[in-house]
């Protein structure tokens, strides 16, 4: 559970502080945006749970906790049981007990049918509950859902139940300033225009040396390209080489691409408080970008969430549908391949290589195989992790949880399982096409002591690149 | 009074489809837009997937790891399908062949043993407890004494009356609790079938392997 939550007159609070203050006009509030967030989709998962429990080994936080609050049907049943009987509590005794005079019967069988199916007051315990489990015990990776008996999509509904928490004020304060800085800034990282153009320059500047020609470019605004590509901000934060590899593999294939000097962010943490409004906001640059810049292709960068958020979601988020194509970067490049218009050498990717699925683009996003066909052609000794694909396991960086630090310890306890995964291939390389998730293996890499590489998959294309 | 509870059982039923039905139309009225991105699958072969090989146990980790129980699930139901079946023959009078009888009694019991085996295993695993509200017992209990009463009338007849009897509360509570994923859980295998199949997830694409 949180520990501090810092408000608007500057106090810091404790989250359950934060909480404990609710008015009733607050829960009120919650259960109207509720109900407006339940759409048929929504509304038929919420009546359908058997409680079968054949989620529970499915989820990395089960299965690393073993406790009953880590059941993705325990998680589902805490927004099921407001669903079923939502109602504001009642802090007015007088107003309480006149209601119970008017209605004595009726409330007799509403409580009783309560009782029976499990449904509950939308109150202070509950909020507690859906902070901690919704958001401290869940990363949205989609295991369950594929899991269920029934086929509820949990994670989603999860989101919507954030987003609920979100609009009255109890977003994990990590989680909250990341988009709050995306929001205000235009990137998740509050990047200056200024700083990210300078970095963009200094990495031509090198990959012209690199390359030994004075008229390799990395475009930034040119109008008219084929393709407007996208980053995430951690790349020239703390990443650039990762920049590089794609500026490599474009100049191999002599593509015709651009940045864009303000609307490049890839990362939409909308996509984990829950916020359609913002997390439109967000998605909507890219799509002002695209129209401004007149590109064919919004390429998104190898970032799980920001496939998911922006290939999936944003159309929905901002009702319309879009002009454009929208494509991750491994589309790009596997078409590059199949066309040769970029040269491999396998065999400058000597070390083992294993390969870590993103759940977002690959459970969620449906970017299975194409990354093992890249690799395929871009590496000589690939192992695969077991289970894999769309039956991987989260590496626990997701939903959010790399932002929300007063959850770390679980999510590197809940990391085991992705480290054991690792440990068992024998590899060298994880390869992963996901900065979240890089984040996360190399915390994992220097808590489970790995001795791995982390690397997109990008970057090992970009070392077997014939130029 | 057995065509008095005859014409029961078939109003229970009748009140139990139209709520049923105002359940769905409730659920549909909430409403969605149509999706604006653009597919990457192909939706009708993700909702037969759905039905089909994704609830299989090679393919789904969840019944694969707990097979016992998958199968348990899956006779408890067959043996719910064919109770009501059994009951409708009864309604409308129709005479089964001695055959039919025997394959009704196995269905019975075993829907029945396995029914009971759920409802201890909910009982007994401590998670399993914790997770369950009074719905997930009764549902079971309800369904459990409908088939022992089904199986029981194949041997003597004269339980009709508390067969009928009891399909009549079994039917008035279907809307009421969990029994309702009889029908939702259609809906929702449809829905996971857009879903995924939208998106080009599922039925999983051609694997690309690696040599070893």
């Amino acid at each position: 559970m949180s520990k501090e939550v810092e408000t608007k007159d500057g106090h810091i609070y404790p989250l359950e502080e934060k909480i404990n203050r609710l008015k009733p006009e607050d829960f009120k509030k919650a259960l109207q945006i509720f109900k407006e967030k339940i759409n048929h989709e929504y509304a038929a998962y919420l009546n359908s749970c058997v409680h079968c429990g054949l989620c529970a080994d499915s989820c990395h936080y089960f299965l690393t906790y073993g406790d009953i609050k880590s059941i993705p049907a325990y998680k589902l049943d805490l927004i099921v049981s407001v669903f079923k009987g939502a109602a504001p509590p009642t802090h007015n005794a007088a107003q309480s007990a006149e209601k119970s005079r008017k209605s004595g019967n009726v409330r007799f069988f509403r409580e009783l049918y309560s009782k029976i199916v499990g449904a509950k007051d939308f109150n202070h315990q509950m909020v507690r509950e859906w902070v901690d489990s919704l958001y401290g015990r869940c990363s949205m990776c989609g295991r369950c859902s594929i899991n269920c008996s029934i086929g509820l999509n949990i994670a989603y509904l999860i989101r919507m139940a954030r987003g609920v928490l979100t609009a009255i004020g109890l977003t994990p304060p990590g989680l909250k300033s990341t988009v709050d800085t995306a929001i205000e800034k235009g990137n998740n990282m509050g990047i200056p225009k200024e700083d990210w153009i300078e970095t963009v320059e200094w990495l031509e500047e090198e990959f012209q040396e690199e390359v030994d020609d004075p008229e390799a470019t990395f475009p930034i605004d040119k109008k008219g390209a084929a393709l407007f590509y996208t980053v995430n901000p951690r790349e020239p934060m703390f990443f650039p080489l990762s920049i590089s590899a794609v500026g490599k593999i474009f100049y191999a294939a002599k593509e015709s691409w651009t940045f864009s000097s303000g609307n490049y962010d890839v990362t939409n943490y909308g996509l984990y408080d829950g916020n359609d409004k913002g997390a439109g906001i967000m998605s909507n640059r890219l799509v002002q970008s695209m129209e401004e810049l007149g590109c064919k292709t919004l390429v998104l960068a190898e970032c799980g969430h920001g496939y998911n958020s922006n290939r999936w979601e944003a159309p929905e988020w901002l009702r319309k549908k879009y002009s454009f194509e929208v494509k991750s970067i491994l589309e790009i490049v596997a078409d590059y391949i199949r066309e040769g218009r970029i040269k491999l050498e396998p065999s400058l990717n000597e070390k083992p290589i294993t390969i870590h699925d993103p759940c977002n683009l690959v459970r969620l996003g449906g970017i299975v195989e194409t990354q093992r066909y890249i690799l395929k052609h871009a590496a000589k000794n690939v192992i695969e992790m077991i289970p894999n694909r769309q039956k991987n396991f989260c590496c626990g960086g997701g939903g959010g949880q790399l932002a929300m630090t007063h959850f770390s310890e679980r999510r590197l306890k809940v990391g085991k399982i992705k480290a054991d995964q690792i440990k068992e291939t024998g590899a060298k390389i994880v390869a992963t096409p996901c900065h979240n998730c890089i984040d996360q293996l190399m915390e994992l890499n220097k808590h489970y002591k790995l001795g791995v590489e982390i690397k997109t998959i990008c970057e090992i294309v970009a070392n077997a690149i014939v130029v | 009074m057995l065509d008095f509870l005859r014409y029961g059982v078939i109003l229970s039923l009748i009140i139990s489809l139209i709520s049923l039905a105002i359940l769905i139309i409730k659920t549909f009225s909430f409403g969605r837009s149509p999706l604006n991105a653009k597919p990457q699958g192909d939706v009708k072969r993700g909702i037969l997937y759905a039905f089909g090989r994704g609830m299989m146990p090679w393919e789904k980790e969840s019944a694969g790891k707990h097979l016992l129980t998958y199968v348990a699930g899956i006779l408890y139901h067959i043996g719910v399908f064919m109770s009501i079946l059994y009951l409708f023959t009864l309604l409308f009078l129709i005479k089964l062949p001695v055959s039919f009888i025997y394959m009704f009694r196995i269905t019975f019991l075993v829907g029945f043993l396995c029914g009971f085996a759920l409802l201890l295993k909910r009982w007994l695993a401590p998670t399993m407890r914790a997770l369950s509200c009074p719905d997930d017992f009764i549902s079971n209990v309800i369904v459990d004494i409908f088939l022992v009463l089904a199986f029981l009338h194949t041997f003597f007849s004269h339980l009709l009356l508390l067969f009928f009897l009891f399909a009549i509360f079994l039917f008035l509570y279907i809307p009421i609790g969990k029994i309702r994923h009889c029908v939702f859980f259609f809906i929702v295998r449809i829905l996971f079938g857009h879903f995924y199949g939208f998106r080009g997830i599922v039925p999983p694409q051609k694997k690309v392997t690696f040599e070893k």
